[in-house]
């Protein structure tokens, strides 16, 4: 989907800031007496000064590990929590208005949280979303038809929701969110707990939402396979700051510069001629097979030094696995924030 | 389409989805319903044995019986359960799943509590009316409809009443992390200052002023009072300016702080 720069961007955050305020409670009788009295009052900064655009139809992930602020600032985002600080305007709106005009142009699909009536089938939940949105009985029918054919989902409609598996659930899930035609969908965490089959049914479906009705998807996933599929650009939100906002192929070469390189050998080879050459690190041999880190534009010369070593069977290059550059991140974010 | 008429669309469709989904449990609003009646009944025998052996009370045996027989009725009508689900709602951020979509967050409520109502009046009038075939010689019937013309307003601003008064205990979940005690004790006042255990005829003379102009008293004592008792047309007049007056600076209160809670909103929960 390529994105129409001359129009204004649908979602534009300026230094957007979100505190929360609590109070600690020592666990056991004491605390909780002590706490009656007395309490201790913090303050913690959620999302911290975060600016950034989304134009018309991109499909960003927000990535961050656990706390890191990425669903406080989706919550933000949908209107459900009011901003500390900071300029935020979604399709022309201050979402915490609320106003009927912004919340019938977005849909918020929260992976752990249902919309769905758990006791009536699915299609009296869509019937109310008719009403609710005030659709026409064309427009309605329309996108029911659409939609339960992309999801494959015209035999759940009229079965009692709570009877549905929870992939079936997340389909339906997704229906009751889109049925209006929302002009972003804000997902957080929607293939949390599917079975593979599940995981990738959705991501293609929205990957099909995405390019047929040019629907702006911002999607929060600890699935890095979600990201891969369905992202062009993700942004790091970690401690409440955000520290990448780019493309995919982007991060993997900051976060990993190097090339991952596995050569397979008919015979047992001498790995020894490796070792000093410029741009190769972490070389592992093993028997007939080579392992080995190469800077990505040296990777060219280094392939070609791999094919005289022995006679080669198969040789194979890949960039980091993305969960794997992830964890590193959040690993090394993590070790800093606590060294701090 | 208007704000209200949109909202009033939603109210109908979750309504008739609440009926269908309470239409199974049949045994239950049953069983519900005699508990709901059992009480003014019991309360009934108890005063009228009273009155039969001698006690002097400020009113008399027909206003006692048709006070008790109408009681379990305007009791349904007017209350309320939603206080305790909202603050629930409110305090485990489920709240949110309806905040992004352009509805009232209050509409789901609305349609519980009017299909509950709906649904309880088919087993709550054939009880009443048995009780009231039996004790039909000793009772107050308005003759002409105006009462009870006047009777069903009050019933409907009642129940708009003790709604708000819920709607505001509720909202105070978005600060406090449990208003179970606050709920609690709003139902145990009630009962007490709302005429639904004692009619507030029978309170002391000294406490008179206080229980006939607090909220409470309009939320069942007042409906019931417009057939029981005798009135005058001033004394309705007073009673209907008061009971709309709580029903509006109530409602402007609820609505101030609710939009404050909103405000304080922590969305708890992914």
């Amino acid at each position: 989907m390529t994105s129409a720069h001359a129009l204004p961007p649908v979602i534009a955050a300026h230094d957007l800031t979100k505190t929360y305020t609590f109070h600690q409670q020592r666990a056991g009788l004491g605390g909780a007496l002590k706490s009656l009295v007395k309490r201790k009052y913090e303050t913690r900064l959620a999302v911290d000064r975060v600016t950034f655009d989304i134009e018309r139809g991109e499909v960003v992930g927000l990535l961050g590990p656990n706390g890191a602020g990425k669903t406080t600032t989706l919550k933000m985002l949908s209107g459900l929590l009011y901003k500390t600080s900071g300029d935020l305007e979604v399709l022309g709106h201050t979402p915490s208005d609320r106003k009927h005009d912004y919340l019938r142009r977005i849909a918020l699909v929260m992976g752990q949280k249902t919309m769905l009536w758990w006791d009536v089938p699915a299609m009296e939940s869509l019937l109310l979303h008719k009403d609710m949105y005030g659709l026409s009985t064309a427009e309605f029918d329309r996108n029911v038809a659409e939609l339960a054919e992309l999801l494959e989902v015209e035999h759940l409609l009229n079965v009692q929701v709570r009877k549905t598996s929870l992939g079936e659930r997340m389909k339906l899930e997704l229906m009751a969110a889109l049925v209006h035609g929302p002009e972003i969908l804000f997902l957080d965490e929607p293939t949390i707990g599917l079975d593979v089959v599940a995981k990738a049914r959705v991501r293609t479906f929205l990957a099909d939402v995405n390019r047929r009705r040019g629907t702006t998807i911002l999607i929060t996933s600890h699935d890095m396979d979600d990201i891969e599929a369905l992202c062009s650009r993700v942004m790091i939100i970690d401690h409440g700051r955000l520290q990448f906002d780019g493309g995919l192929d982007d991060l993997v070469r900051t976060a990993q510069p190097r090339k991952l390189v596995r050569a397979t050998y008919a015979t047992p080879v001498d790995g020894a001629r490796l070792e000093g050459l410029e741009g190769v690190t972490a070389v592992e041999v093993s028997g007939q097979t080579v392992k080995l880190q190469a800077d990505r534009e040296r990777a060219g010369f280094v392939m070609e030094q791999l094919t005289r070593l022995g006679p080669l069977v198969d040789l194979d290059v890949a960039d980091a696995d993305v969960e794997d550059i992830m964890r590193d991140l959040f690993l090394r974010r993590s070790t800093l924030g606590d060294a701090s | 389409m208007s704000t209200v008429a949109r909202n009033l669309r939603v109210v109908r469709r979750m309504t008739a989805a609440e009926i269908a989904q309470q239409s199974v449990y049949r045994g239950a609003w049953i069983i519900f319903m005699l508990a709901n009646i059992c009480m003014p009944i019991i309360s009934l025998l108890i005063w009228r044995t009273a009155l039969s052996n001698g006690a002097q009370l400020p009113v008399d045996e027909r206003y006692i019986t048709t006070y008790f027989v109408l009681l379990g009725f305007v009791t349904m009508a007017t209350s309320s359960w939603m206080a305790a689900f909202l603050a629930n709602d409110i305090r485990l951020g489920k709240l949110s799943s309806w905040m992004v979509r352009p509805a009232s967050l209050l509409v789901g409520f609305v349609a519980n509590n009017l299909s509950e109502k709906f649904l309880k009046l088919f087993a709550l009038v054939p009880m009443i009316g048995i009780v009231w075939w039996i004790f039909r010689d000793s009772m107050n019937i308005p003759a002409g409809p105006g009462r009870w013309a006047l009777f069903a307003v009050s019933i409907v601003l009642g129940a708009v009443l003790v709604f708000t008064i819920d709607i505001l205990i509720a909202a105070l979940a978005f600060w406090m992390d449990d208003v179970g005690a606050l709920v609690q004790a709003r139902v145990i006042i009630s009962s007490v200052l709302s005429g639904a255990v004692v009619p507030l005829a029978l309170m002391p003379t000294w406490s008179r002023g206080f229980v006939d102009h607090q909220p409470f008293r309009f939320t069942v004592s007042f409906p019931v009072e417009i057939v029981a008792g005798q009135l005058t047309g001033r004394e309705l007049l007073a009673g209907f300016g008061i009971q709309l007056g709580y029903v509006v600076v109530l409602g402007v209160i609820a609505r101030l702080v609710w939009s404050a809670g909103i405000r304080a909103y922590s969305a708890v929960g992914a």
